[in-house]
């Protein structure tokens, strides 16, 4: 159906991973074609009502230019028949606001269903904006600086929220935050309850899909198990000097933070623990530390069931794919890794893909409704990347934060990435970006 | 031949035929009148000889023949010998000449009288010359070609006639002419009077020639019949010899008398180079020539020059010199003492092969491994602090490698993550920040800050309870220890344990006034005493400080130079001081010295001890790094020079295998040095990366480098008001 007289043509055979398949018959394609000719034919071949642009990947390579360029610098001959495969393409990302902060932010979320964004910011407060940059609570949870903000989800629908932040006071801290569904009315927060294990600071914390457990990392190598549940009593004794004159007030101040004690210690590391997630289900947790290890835990007996040690690789950050099955990872040596857990253990200390970025990445996110290839990055040079497993060469696009506002180019210390916005925090504030998914993505 | 000269002799004289007594030889009418006169004569006492020769004529044919004929050949008519009748004696006498018709030439009839003129001169005339009487001589009638032919074949003398030009006619020749032809023809001499076999002439010997009388009247010598004592003594000596066997007479004969055959390419080829070839002379150009174009010749100041310049330093021996011809060039001037220097060439500098090395350069370079096999190390600068452009001197990094903290001249120290890089907490301080140090233990958790004439002991924030209450219990002790017996001019200040914050310093050390900013702060591993060097002068600036006693004491009276830099032994009570050359090593429990170091360094800036404790790096200004080994020698085991300016901070890392030097040319230097527990292996120290990032400002670059511990990450500190950190 691509027959043109006259121009050299190249044997192709597609194919897919998304909803929208060829026929997987041989096509003859003329080699000046770029994305935008491939594109079209395979929204012509499929007439599609509403025209969706793909990305087309050639022996796991993006296509950028045109076919016979990539031919030429591969040296492939006209012979050889091409297997290409295509993806809806990821749209180039744009800035959808700027949510301006006086201290570095360390910490953002998006996942509260479409309406908020929480920031932890060095200045110890936390804060909820919603879509059009007004803020709406900033609750001062913290005397120390924040490093992680993470909500907590619950079963029943309500407007309270429950919001588990962890800071470099080496507590982690629940609060309840009220956000009333007309603005009109202020919103309102309350620390409900403190989490004491650890003896340095805290790197992040991390719930469970059900809402019910909570993990903590902290630089002293310790991983803490929490629930969520907030009793009457302190399960943890205060601290020693300031105990007597505190306990008088206590039964003065009902409303003082509830010390709550771990339900579990996970202790492998042997040094700082930069973060700690639970997977889908809740039954496992991954972390990563800088003792240049990936583990995985069974949370219910409290044990490393699976190491990763790769060899210094100090890991700063970690995400698990949507299906749970592998793990990335962000070093210091400037690569995301990819591990497989499925790979048998032996095989493990290599990563299955490694993406070498030109600054430290100090964060990663991936988003369940992006798929399972792609990813973003944060790294020190204040550039957000987006990235495609299948082809690691290169990132698909990236984008820089504050580009306006920092010369030199802030460090991003955190991106959040939930029905395509990626929230970016970092020396700059936060920013807003919209990658990936169409526009309907967004609004529903 | 023979028969030939038979033809001719025929052919010729015919008027002598019937005088001939041999018809084998032809003879002329001399040779007949001698032949007669000899038969004639016989009765003359002649030799026997010549009548045998007579004989032999007759007899032989060959060769004798010849010799009668050379003598009957004669032109001149032959001598006969007779007996004088006077003397007795035998005389030759000449036959007289008769003038009889052919014996003189000018009864020849010679017609033409032109005399000896080239004859061509009448080729186009019809005569060839004059007679004796003025008439022409007509030429005579020549046939032609074939003519010429005929005759030659039909006169059998043709071929022994020759060409007269003076006649126009051929001419024969003559028996003499002929026989005269014939020997030089046969290298005979002409002569044919010539006998080369004259019988011999006895003048002295034989029969009656007898000398009788002696030719000398002298005595006979002795040495004529006494036997030669000299003769004796060589023959005795000669004789002694065989005796003692010296000599071995009749020398038995080896083997055989066969050959001895060998095989020359038996043995080994000789090493020996073969003698080498005199080097060849250089070709000369056209500068020597003695005509050189003009170009070649000298200019007058090129002359001058020339002539202004010593021997030894002209560029050539010779000025260029134009002559018009190779005769009027002189002789060599020079020539002597050229000579005379090659001579001195040869024999005081003679030709040696010299060996060349054939050494591959690339494998005097040591063999170090490849620095990717010694990862990790740092590589990239990760993130960077800004301290508003002020020159950081001072940068510690906290012994968990979580924390750093950094002092500019500014006054003011900050404390950040040394991962994220965010400043969590800033002190602002009068005065620039001399050093920075966190205590090394791990119980307790402040930091130590040196200001103007002042220490400051600060606590972080965020600490846990119990390590805020220890370090609080340290540093703010409720109850003081007892004063020591010999008061310190340092004050300790501490604000109580219960208003003390991590805002304000806990416990504030005054050093004597007019003491100077204190430029370094040390630590002893354990964290009880720190040493501080300070800028100003008396009693070297050095104090040692014993928090637990609160106590400073100056541990010398008086030291030679200024002291710079001061450091503890991480193992042993040792204490090392450096002054601005030497580095001296002091038993602290002892106090006494131990060595002194020296590192050939003009000006000490930086010092490092390794975690080992066996090792030093030492870092001048004059951009030389010592490695001292100090169990081997005073003196350093490596010299390392590379960087292009003054070094300023040198450092261990506490656990890997590395070190770091920086410098005011802005760039970091990662050595890997790893050393080994055998006493035998000496410390590889592989140059691994130069990390370049800092920007050089007012000639200083990077004045700091702390290494990370626990991590191989490097965070430095420089004059452009940056602090980075290396990650690998």
């Amino acid at each position: 159906m691509a027959s043109t007289s006259g121009e050299t043509s190249h044997p192709v055979v597609f194919t897919t991973q998304t909803a929208y398949p060829l026929p997987s018959q041989k096509f003859m394609i003329p080699t000046s074609w770029r994305r935008y000719q491939l594109s079209q034919l395979v929204n012509k071949a499929l007439s599609l009502p509403k025209p969706i642009p793909f990305d087309f990947l050639v022996r796991g390579e993006i296509l950028r230019g045109t076919l016979a360029e990539w031919c030429a610098e591969k040296s492939i001959g006209e012979e050889e028949t091409l297997e290409i495969e295509y993806f809806e393409s990821v749209m180039p990302p744009q800035k959808m606001s700027s949510l301006p902060h006086e201290d570095w932010v360390s910490s953002v979320s998006c996942q509260l269903s479409g309406r908020f964004f929480l920031t932890a910011c060095y200045d110890g407060n936390v804060r909820a904006f919603d879509y059009s940059q007004k803020l709406l609570h900033s609750a001062s949870v913290h005397a120390a600086p924040l490093t992680s903000v993470c909500v907590v989800p619950s079963s029943s629908p309500s407007s309270e929220l429950l919001i588990a932040s962890a800071s470099h006071d080496l507590t982690a801290r629940l609060t309840t935050l009220t956000l009333p569904a007309n603005s009109s009315e202020p919103a309102s927060s309350k620390t409900v309850a403190s989490l004491h294990l650890h003896t340095a600071p805290l790197a992040s914390v991390a719930a469970n899909g059900t809402g019910t457990h909570l993990l903590t990392a902290s630089w002293d190598g310790l991983i803490g198990v929490w629930d969520t549940s907030i009793s009457e009593e302190d399960e943890a004794p205060a601290e020693e000097p300031t105990e007597r004159k505190k306990r008088r007030r206590v039964e003065e101040d009902a409303s003082r933070p509830k010390r709550k004690a771990p339900l579990a210690v996970l202790k492998s590391h042997t040094a700082r623990v930069s973060k700690a997630v639970f997977d889908t289900n809740g039954e496992q947790a991954y972390s990563c530390g800088f003792d240049s290890t990936v583990r995985v835990w069974d949370v219910e007996n409290g044990v490393c069931t699976n190491t990763v040690a790769a060899s210094s690789k100090p890991f700063l950050d970690l995400a698990l794919t949507p299906s749970g099955t592998s793990a990335l990872a962000c070093s210091t040596d400037r690569t995301v890794s990819q591990y497989d857990f499925r790979a048998a253990a032996t095989h493990l200390a290599a990563p299955t893909a490694s993406l070498a970025h030109p600054a430290t990445p100090a964060c990663v996110a991936v988003s369940p409704a992006a798929g399972e290839h792609q990813l973003v990055t944060g790294a020190y040079d204040g550039a957000v990347r987006l990235w495609d497993l299948r082809s690691t060469k290169g990132a698909v696009t990236s984008f820089r934060a504050w580009e306006a506002t920092l010369k030199k180019g802030g460090k991003v210390l955190s991106v959040d990435w939930a029905r395509g916005v990626v929230g970016v925090g970092g020396e700059g504030g936060v920013e807003i970006w919209r990658v990936g998914e169409s526009e309907q993505a967004v609004h529903h | 031949m023979h028969s030939e000269d038979e033809g001719g002799d025929e052919a010729e004289d015919e008027d002598d035929g019937e005088a001939e007594q041999f018809p084998e030889i032809d003879t002329r009418s001399d040779s007949e009148d001698e032949n007669e006169n000899e038969n004639g004569s016989a009765a003359d006492a002649e030799e026997d000889e010549d009548v045998e020769d007579d004989e032999d004529d007759e007899e032989e044919e060959d060769e004798s023949e010849v010799d009668t004929e050379d003598d009957d050949l004669r032109i001149y008519p032959k001598p006969k010998t007779v007996i004088s009748d006077i003397t007795g004696q035998p005389k030759r006498v000449y036959p007289e000449i008769e003038a009889d018709y052919d014996s003189d030439s000018s009864t020849e009839d010679t017609p033409n009288r032109v005399g000896n003129i080239p004859m061509h001169w009448y080729d186009d005339l019809p005569h060839v010359g004059y007679d004796v009487n003025g008439k022409k001589v007509l030429r005579p009638a020549r046939g032609d070609e074939l003519d010429k032919f005929l005759e030659t074949v039909e006169d059998p003398s043709a071929w022994t006639s020759a060409f007269d030009k003076n006649t126009q006619r051929d001419k024969p020749l003559t028996e003499e002419e002929l026989d005269l032809i014939r020997r030089l023809q046969e290298n005979e001499n002409p002569d044919s009077a010539y006998d080369p076999y004259e019988p011999t002439i006895e003048w002295f010997t034989g029969k009656g020639k007898e000398e009788v009388m002696p030719l000398s009247g002298a005595p006979e010598p002795k040495r004529r019949w006494v036997p030669s004592k000299w003769e004796k003594q060589k023959i005795m000596k000669i004789v002694r010899a065989i005796r003692q066997g010296r000599i071995i007479p009749n020398k038995p004969k080896t083997a055989s008398t066969q050959p001895q055959f060998y095989n020359i390419w038996n043995d080994e080829p000789s090493n020996v180079a073969p003698p080498l070839p005199a080097p060849k002379p250089r070709l000369p150009t056209n500068a020597e020539s003695y005509n050189p174009p003009e170009e070649y010749l000298p200019t007058e100041e090129e002359r001058k020059q020339w002539e202004g310049t010593d021997k030894e330093d002209r560029e050539r021996d010779f000025l260029p010199q134009k002559y018009g011809a190779l005769r009027l060039v002189p002789a060599y001037d020079q020539f002597i003492q050229e000579r005379f220097s090659r001579q001195l060439d040869l024999y005081l500098a003679p030709r040696v092969q010299r060996v060349k090395l054939q050494i591959d350069p690339n494998s005097l370079i040591p063999k170090l491994p490849s620095p990717s096999s010694l990862k990790p190390f740092p590589v990239y600068k990760s993130l960077h602090v800004s301290h508003d452009a002020h020159r950081v001197r001072a940068l510690s990094v906290s012994p968990d490698g979580a924390w750093a903290v950094s002092g500019d001249e500014n006054g003011n120290v900050g404390l950040w993550e040394v991962m994220v890089g965010k400043e969590v907490k800033r002190w602002k301080f009068p005065g620039k920040v001399g050093a920075v140090e966190w205590c090394p233990r791990t119980d307790v958790s402040f930091f130590v800050v040196a200001i103007e004439e002042h220490l400051h002991f600060i606590v972080p924030p965020n600490l846990p309870t119990p390590v805020l209450v220890a370090t609080q219990a340290l540093l703010a002790p409720a109850t003081l220890p007892p004063a020591p017996a010999t008061p310190s001019p340092v004050k300790w200040v501490s604000t109580a344990a219960a208003a003390s914050s991590s805002d304000l310093p806990i416990l504030t050390l005054s050093l004597p006034s007019s003491s100077g900013l204190p430029k370094q702060i040390v630590w002893h591993r354990k964290g009880d005493y720190l040493s501080t060097v300070s800028s100003g002068e008396g009693q070297g600036g050095v104090w040692i400080h014993q928090v637990s006693r609160r106590h400073s004491q100056a541990p010398f009276r008086k030291v030679k130079g200024s002291i710079q830099l001061v450091l503890f032994h991480p193992t042993k009570p040792h204490f090392f001081v450096a002054t601005q050359r030497y580095v001296r090593m002091y038993n602290l429990a002892e106090q006494k010295l131990l060595k002194t170091l020296t590192p050939g360094i003009r000006w000490i800036s930086c010092m490092d001890v390794h975690p080992s404790g066996d090792h030093l790096i030492v870092g001048g200004y004059d951009r030389k790094l010592c490695w001292f080994d100090l169990e081997l020698s005073d003196k350093p085991y490596k010299i390392l020079r590379y960087h292009t300016r003054a070094l300023r901070a040198v450092h261990f890392h506490p656990t890997y295998p590395l070190f770091a030097s920086s410098s005011d040319d802005g760039s970091i230097q990662v050595f890997h040095a790893r050393v080994y527990n055998d006493l035998m292996t000496n410390p590889l120290i592989v140059p691994l990366k130069i990390l370049r990032g800092h920007t050089v400002k007012e000639g200083l670059g990077v004045l700091q480098v702390r290494w990370c511990p626990r991590q191989p990450w490097l965070v430095s500190a420089g004059a452009d008001g940056e602090v980075a950190v290396w990650c690998s």
